[in-house]
């Protein structure tokens, strides 16, 4: 009974603090407000537009830095602008090339292919190649997940999954980077001699390599487009590469800066990379006829190198390089074994 | 996940020892015919000869071979460091096989290593599909093989961080596909390649030919 007293006491009691308190929902602007007795000092520190240096006893770069507001710059580039523009580039380039591809179609080889082939890229050139290609797609595909997938992939696939997709994506990206840079230096060492600018690539240029109108355009060995695609990748690549192994490797001494700054580098160099190597995915394969078997087989027709690569063409002839389709067929494994009329060329070719 | 980490696991395992034993087994034990023909040398000597001499390529090949040759040992002795010398192999191996451990790769040394074993990896396998007689002599097997092991690595590579568990499953997952193809395989060469070696070492030893 004393039990129950109390109790109804205490709810008596309490009753107009409940009301008050019901009365309070809702006016969150009469919450008592305390304000940051820090926050004078902070506003006045983030006025400063440089990085705010103090002493530590903790040694390391950028240890003493009490507030580095370019960081925010970079924040906001990296969230904002680079994810903006970036997908904007990468969106337009493929339009551009799918309304081209609409509009011209596939180029084809006048008169059609001759089945009459000639050498043109050794296994090792082609390994070369290929090593490159994989490498730059497998680090394009992570890096897009890196770069766009707060944005493009958390909406569709939740923080769950992504997180242990951009987990696995940075990992190999940084795993590949360096084999990135180490296939370019094949490349490079490679291609290099053939992919020197010489008198008439300006002329190819001046001509759209033949896409503008139906003239021919005179081209070597590699035309002034593959040169140019050519220089593009090692150059940008190297860009990539160096701005990369910056990143990938913290504990040289560089600080937030010069980090920053090179995830900069890094991401627009590598998205420009992206977009141009659109056009030569698909100049090689959906665009021209003929070219994707020069770096598929190492042969391509001679019919296709006179209509791209005339002088390197003559020369081919001149040197007795062609080969016939039976030949060719032999050496691919499709037909038996060679006849005593074989092409010296072909028998040539097998024992190099 | 439990079936991966449980069932699949033994199961993969057992195809594994059984099946590298019972290809192992008659090539080792397996009846020959014998040789009556008066010795002119040293079986053993050739035996161990030609096992360490096929380690160099010959003179007349080198420059020939010489992509497949370093890219095959950066693969080889990459992926070998990869097994026994990586972190969490060596304490995966101390806790559910042998009981002892020995001194892991440092971290710079693993991502070299796998790097190394990545590029000779790719560079074999282009090389083999590149090459008209290696892609006509391969078959569907060695591309399975090849392709296997990269998914392997690679799988363990993502899994580095050791903060998913759905990356381990997955590394977990592939190994067990390898484990269970390889005895059916050209994989098996990493227990036959000496023997075989040794065979036709002391075959040409015991005829006197330098080969």
């Amino acid at each position: 009974m004393k039990f129950v007293s109390v109790l109804m006491v205490l709810l008596f009691i309490s009753m107009p603090l409940a009301l008050s308190a019901a009365t309070d929902e809702g006016k969150g602007e009469r919450a008592v407000i305390v304000a940051n007795p820090g926050a004078d000092l902070w506003r006045q520190v983030r006025q400063r537009d440089m990085a705010i240096a103090g002493t530590s006893q903790i040694k390391g770069v950028d240890s003493s830095i009490l507030i580095n507001p370019q960081a925010d710059r970079w924040t906001s580039f990296r969230v904002g602008m680079l994810v903006e523009y970036g997908q904007i580039v990468l969106v337009a380039i493929a339009a551009l090339i799918l309304l081209f591809y609409s509009i011209r179609g596939k180029i084809k080889i006048e008169g059609g292919l001759s089945g009459k082939m000639v050498f043109r890229f050794s296994d090792y050139e082609r390994v070369v190649h290929w090593v490159l290609a994989i490498v730059f797609i497998f680090l394009a595909v992570t890096g897009l997940i890196l770069l766009f997938g707060r944005t493009l992939m958390i909406p569709v696939l939740g923080h769950e999954v992504f997180s242990v997709l951009a987990s696995s994506s940075k990992e190999g990206h940084n795993l590949f980077g360096p084999i990135f840079l180490v296939s370019l230096l094949l490349m490079l060492f490679s291609f290099v001699r053939r992919n020197i600018y010489a008198r008439g690539d300006l002329t190819w240029l001046l001509k759209g390599g033949g896409m503008i109108g139906k003239s021919h355009v005179s081209g070597g060995f590699f035309n002034m487009g593959e040169k140019t695609w050519y220089w593009i990748v090692i150059l940008i690549g190297l860009v990539i590469s160096a701005s990369g192994l910056i990143l990938v490797s913290p504990n040289f001494g560089q600080g937030r800066i010069v980090m920053e700054l090179s995830h900069v580098v890094h991401a627009s160099t590598a998205i420009i990379l992206i977009a141009v190597s659109f056009g030569h995915i698909y100049l090689a394969t959906a665009g021209t006829e003929g070219t994707k078997e020069g770096m598929k087989t190492g042969y391509v027709d001679i019919k296709w190198a006179e209509a791209h690569h005339d002088r390197w063409a003559k020369r081919c002839h001149e040197n007795g390089q062609v080969i016939s389709a039976e030949d060719y067929a032999r050496l691919q494994g499709k037909m038996g074994p060679a006849s005593a009329t074989s092409s010296s060329a072909a028998v040539e070719e097998v024992s190099s | 996940m439990e079936f991966i980490d449980g069932p699949l696991w033994y199961f993969s395992l057992t195809v594994f020892s059984i099946g590298v034993i019972w290809r192992l087994v008659p090539l080792i034990f397996g009846k020959r015919t014998t040789d009556l023909s008066v010795a002119r040398g040293s079986a053993a000597s050739g035996a161990v000869k030609t096992v360490l001499s096929r380690f160099i390529p010959h003179k007349g090949m080198a420059s020939q071979v010489s992509m497949q040759i370093i890219a095959g040992y950066m693969f080889h002795l990459g992926l070998f460091a990869l097994l026994f010398f990586a972190a969490p192999h060596v304490r995966f191996l101390d806790e559910h096989f042998l009981g002892f451990s020995w001194t892991p790769m440092p971290h710079w040394a693993f991502i070299v290593a796998s790097q190394l074993a990545f590029l000779g990896l790719l560079m074999l396998w282009l090389h083999r599909i590149s090459n008209m007689v290696t892609r006509l002599i391969s078959t569907t097997g060695d591309h399975v093989g090849s392709i296997l092991t990269f998914v392997v690595m690679l799988t363990g590579c993502l899994a580095l961080l050791e903060s998913f568990d759905e990356l381990r499953l997955l590394h977990r997952f592939s190994v067990e596909l390898f484990l269970i193809y390889f005895p059916f395989s050209r994989l098996m060469h990493t227990f036959t390649f000496i023997p075989s070696r040794a065979f036709t070492g002391a075959w040409f030893g015991r005829r006197g030919v330098n080969s």
